[in-house]
């Protein structure tokens, strides 16, 4: 049965993809009943669902399409005028035969759908005699058949040539062969007379592959041309279903799943990539003038060039075309407009915009709606149109295009427009808003009120929209999508709406943030700007931070208050906000340090961890850490929750100090780069009986501070150091409240007194020039540790 | 399918079963301390075992969720298992390492203070866990007994189940 399986999933992948182009098709066919081209097009598309059905044993799927083909071939013919009326009878039967190909991608058979109905009316336009079998199904039979169908029919292609004996049908696609090999030389030469270079023809195409396969695209042309001449030849008895598609595309269908692993793939790739480089950059400063330096330079560079190359072609791979989703939509436009007696123009432009697989998936509901709100609510009847002096024709614009790192998708329609104060009444009515928000309200967030819950403005609900839902529903998909909806309407002109939307949802701008030595990535599409400000800008309004900006008064909260951050460092005397907006909505977010702005690959945090309120999810960072995404909806929503405690509490320095039992209670550091040195202060200090901890530079005796396996008494800095000299050292300590007593001691050869100077600023409390003698090196540690002189 | 292709594939899979029956009389475990107590968990639910190095914060989780940190490009959730058994947290040291354990898609990377052993031992050597904490929501699947010693061993799919 597998081998059964595999055909079936071939042939419901390629019916689907058919069926969504038929739609559209058909729609432009009824504004053009006259193109041949697209008519066989159409004829083609019934007659490969029905070859491919009838071939797979879905004998009501192959009764319908059989009907289906019977109407457009007379059409074809021009036996048949295309109006209105059969559009309809056509459109429904494509409808029942989406319902079939559904039901038979979820239960493997056709049965239980009624095509009788259906198929009457199409043999009524056909004028045929009206007699309307439905299929007999016999399921179990069915169930017997495949299997045998299968092995017999993969090397026979009689099913569709019913009518024929194999021999005939041998002959005939060997007469076709001939057919078009002939019209192929006579273009060749056509072409080698043009002076043109011909890829040539395998001398002896097989007939399956001959169509089928895409590196012999140059032969496609000619291939439509003899199909359409087979199927104008015999038109009762077609060309095997197999061989139909219009046009060769070089395409293979891959599993997103593999993308996905390939994207991960590559992911880790970079990560390599930035290690590389950062090992580069070490190697370039410990082996300077080195010859193989230039060598590695070379190859690092390439590496890292290549590496980026490959993420963006990985990433292009997972691009489709918006017109997918635009598809659709001319046969929406076509069936509303009638329903609605209204008369709609539909105007497509940008489907070759491409965006992320995902958000093309995401988007088509949130279009369905908004589009369908304009026909509803925006375009006026007929008859208002023309008392208006507005053409009786409406139109909706759809288009498509990319503007930064977004793309953006516009619906325009020439309609009634928004009234704004229609719009504030009506939320008024329904208690969405309050007086006083209604009189603050400016037009444009007037507008947005249609995204409310709740909201409907429809004076009567018709079934095509006007439930009040919808439009929130709207909104909020385009905000999973890190999107925004952007209204401008002006009364009796019409409606633009402007769906702003990243370019794929795997990479995105941001704006990375500090506060204390935690980093935050903030989607920068949601970033307006940011601020300095010094702490007295903050003023409290009801127990919520605000300060002014420009003109306005913007409220602020602290991200540590959002996301518990443990204030170790002390607080500075300047912060930076960086103010939010979503649509109308605005906010400041006071963080201590602005990282810059990076290009970041969204990762999930995992079932284990989903949901976490105000985290979109994590990134990798270049050196191989773990940074966190704000939610940026979500942390609006918080703030309104969180108390003001920003920057004021700076809690003195809780520094434990334990009672000292024995001088080995005492620990000092020894921070200096030379071995000698540190031995010299070790000999100094060793009599006392205290604690010693030794470390090399500014950054080995950083990080044995941060640790915390011992509490410090006192530090012994020298100043130049490899990595981090002493007065950064000293400087970077002093950020941290629980080090801010922490006596640090200067002991250098450094004797100006610019150097002294800097020491001070620094936050050094003595300043020890070398030489010292151990006496006076060992009294002022005493003094500095208030050692207890029982020790001694 | 013919027949005598059936009757093969038929037998293969009975032999195929035999050999797992034999398998299963015997249980992998790696045991690992966790305070003063010995654990174990099934060897083929661990993914790795690594070094313990930086992870970040997460807000707004309970305080034995230590964090997320970078496997290879794939973020994964940080658990202490020192704090989840109501321990104090410890420092972590040379010893300590990170499990990673894995079922079906669930990932998570769990602080331990110290490993011990693979161990091998037979199923009816594992006896149940202890009638008090005999509910549904144990994290012990059973007691393992060694000659010289007991040995909890941990649920996976239980230790990876958010419940918070």
């Amino acid at each position: 049965m597998d081998e059964f399986q595999e055909i079936l999933q071939d042939f419901l992948v390629e019916a689907f993809e058919l069926v969504e182009k038929l739609d559209e098709d058909l729609v432009e066919l009824e504004s053009t009943p006259e193109d041949l081209e697209l008519l066989n097009g159409i004829f083609r598309v019934a007659h490969t669902v029905k070859g491919a059905s009838s071939f797979l044993n879905f004998d009501i799927l192959t009764h319908l399409t059989h009907h289906m083909e019977d109407v457009l071939n007379r059409a074809r013919h021009g036996e048949l005028k295309i109006t209105p009326d059969v559009m309809d009878v056509i459109l429904e039967s494509v409808d029942l035969m989406k319902a079939l190909l559904e039901k038979i991608r979820d239960t493997s058979s056709d049965d239980g759908i009624d095509v009788s109905a259906c198929v009457a009316r199409l043999d009524k336009i056909t004028g045929g005699d009206g007699e309307v079998q439905a299929p007999v199904t016999s399921v179990p039979v069915e169930e017997v058949i495949h299997e045998e169908v299968v092995e017999e029919a993969s090397d026979e292609e009689e099913i569709d040539y019913d009518s024929m004996s194999p021999e005939e049908v041998e002959a005939e696609i060997e007469r076709l062969l001939q057919e078009r090999q002939e019209e192929d030389r006579k273009k060749r030469e056509a072409k080698i007379a043009a002076g043109e270079k011909v890829p040539t023809m395998p001398d002896e195409p097989s007939e399956d592959e001959v169509v089928a396969t895409p590196k012999e695209t140059p032969i496609a042309t000619p291939a439509v041309h003899v199909e359409n001449k087979v199927n104008q030849e015999k038109a009762k008895a077609s060309a095997p279903a197999r061989k139909t598609p219009a046009s060769v595309e070089q395409t293979i269908r891959v599993d997103v799943k593999r993308l996905d692993h390939l994207m991960n793939l590559i992911g880790e790739l970079v990560l390599a990539k930035n290690r590389l480089i950062k090992i580069n950059d070490d190697v370039e400063e410990r082996y300077e003038g080195e010859e193989f330096l230039e060598e590695l330079n070379q190859v690092v560079s390439i590496v890292s060039l290549v590496t980026t190359d490959l993420q963006i072609a990985v990433m292009k791979t997972r691009m489709l075309p918006v017109g997918k989703v635009f598809n659709k939509f001319p046969r929406m436009i076509r069936d509303l407009s009638r329903e609605l007696n209204k008369k709609i123009d539909l105007v497509i432009s940008g489907e070759d915009t491409e965006l992320d697989k995902s958000i093309v998936e995401e988007i088509g509901d949130p279009l369905v709606h908004i589009i369908r709100n304009s026909c509803d609510h925006g375009i006026e009847t007929p008859e208002e149109r023309t008392a208006k002096g507005k053409p009786e024709l409406g139109t909706i614009t759809l288009k498509a295009y990319n503007e930064g790192n977004q793309i953006v998708i516009q619906i325009d329609d020439d309609g009634k427009g928004l009234d704004a104060q229609m719009l504030k009444n009506k939320s008024l009515e329904k208690g969405l808003i309050t007086e006083k928000e209604a009189d603050q309200m400016s037009e444009k967030e007037a507008f947005t009120l249609i995204f409310k819950p709740g909201f409907s403005t429809a004076a009567a609900v018709t079934n095509v929209s006007g439930r009040g839902v919808g439009m929130d529903v709207v909104k909020t998909n385009i905000e999973k999508l890190n999107g925004i909806i952007d209204i401008d309407s002006e009364v009796g002109k019409g409606t633009s709406m402007k769906l702003k939307i990243p370019l794929t949802l795997a990479i995105i701008q941001a704006l990375l943030v500090g506060v204390q030595e935690e980093h935050y990535a903030i989607p920068l599409a949601s970033v307006l700007e940011t601020v300095r400000i010094s702490k007295d800008e903050i003023y409290t309004v009801e127990g919520k931070s605000v300060m002014r900006l420009r003109d306005d008064v913007l409220s602020l909260v602290h991200i540590g208050d959002i996301f518990e951050v443990e204030r170790i460092l002390d607080a500075n005397d300047f912060a930076y906000v960086v103010v939010l907006g979503l649509g109308t909505s605005k906010l400041g977010l006071i963080v201590d340090t602005l990282v810059g702005q990076e290009e970041i690959v969204i990762k999930s945090l995992g079932d284990y961890l989903k949901g976490i309120e105000g985290i979109a999810g994590a990134t990798i960072r270049g050196d191989g850490g773990v940074t966190l995404i704000v939610d940026v909806v979500a942390l609006m929503n918080m703030a309104r929750e969180v108390k003001a405690s920003a920057l004021i509490d700076t809690e003195s320095g809780t520094s434990v100090s334990k009672e000292k039992t024995k001088a080995s209670d005492y620990v000092v550091m020894i921070v200096d780069d030379s071995k000698t040195d540190r031995m010299i202060m070790r000999k100094a200090l060793e009599p006392l009986g205290v604690t010693l901890v030794e470390a090399s530079d500014g950054q080995e005796a950083l990080n044995t501070l941060k640790a915390g396996d011992y509490n410090f008494d006192a530090m012994l800095i020298d100043i130049e150091m490899p990595r981090m000299d002493g007065y950064s050292l000293a400087s970077e300590i002093k950020k941290y409240n629980r080090y801010k007593n922490l006596p640090l001691i200067a002991v250098t050869s450094r004797t100006s007194k610019s150097d002294r100077m800097r020491g001070v600023e620094s936050g050094m409390v003595e300043y020890i020039t070398k030489p010292y003698s151990a006496d006076y090196l060992s009294s002022v540690v005493q003094r500095n540790v208030n050692f207890k002189s029982e020790f001694l | 399918m013919s027949d005598k292709l059936k009757q093969i594939i038929n037998k293969q899979t009975q032999q195929q079963d035999s050999v797992v029956e034999q398998l299963d009389d015997v249980v992998q475990l790696v045991g690992f301390i966790i305070g003063e107590e010995e654990y174990a968990i099934p060897i083929l639910s661990i993914q790795e075992i690594i070094k313990p190095f930086s992870w970040t914060r997460v807000p707004q989780v309970p305080a034995y969720v230590l964090g997320v940190f970078n496997l290879r490009g794939s973020v994964i959730p940080l658990i202490d298992l020192r704090v989840k058994f109501g321990l104090t947290p410890k420092k972590q040291n040379e010893d300590t390492r990170f499990i990673v354990m894995r079922d079906g898609d669930d990932v998570a990377g769990f602080v331990i203070d110290r490993l011990t052993m693979a161990i091998r031992i037979k199923k009816e050597n594992i006896g149940a866990a202890p009638d008090t904490v005999n509910s549904d929501d144990t994290i012990i699947e059973g007691v393992g007994k060694q000659s010289d010693r007991i040995i909890t061993i941990l649920k996976v799919n239980k230790l990876l189940k958010r419940d918070f």
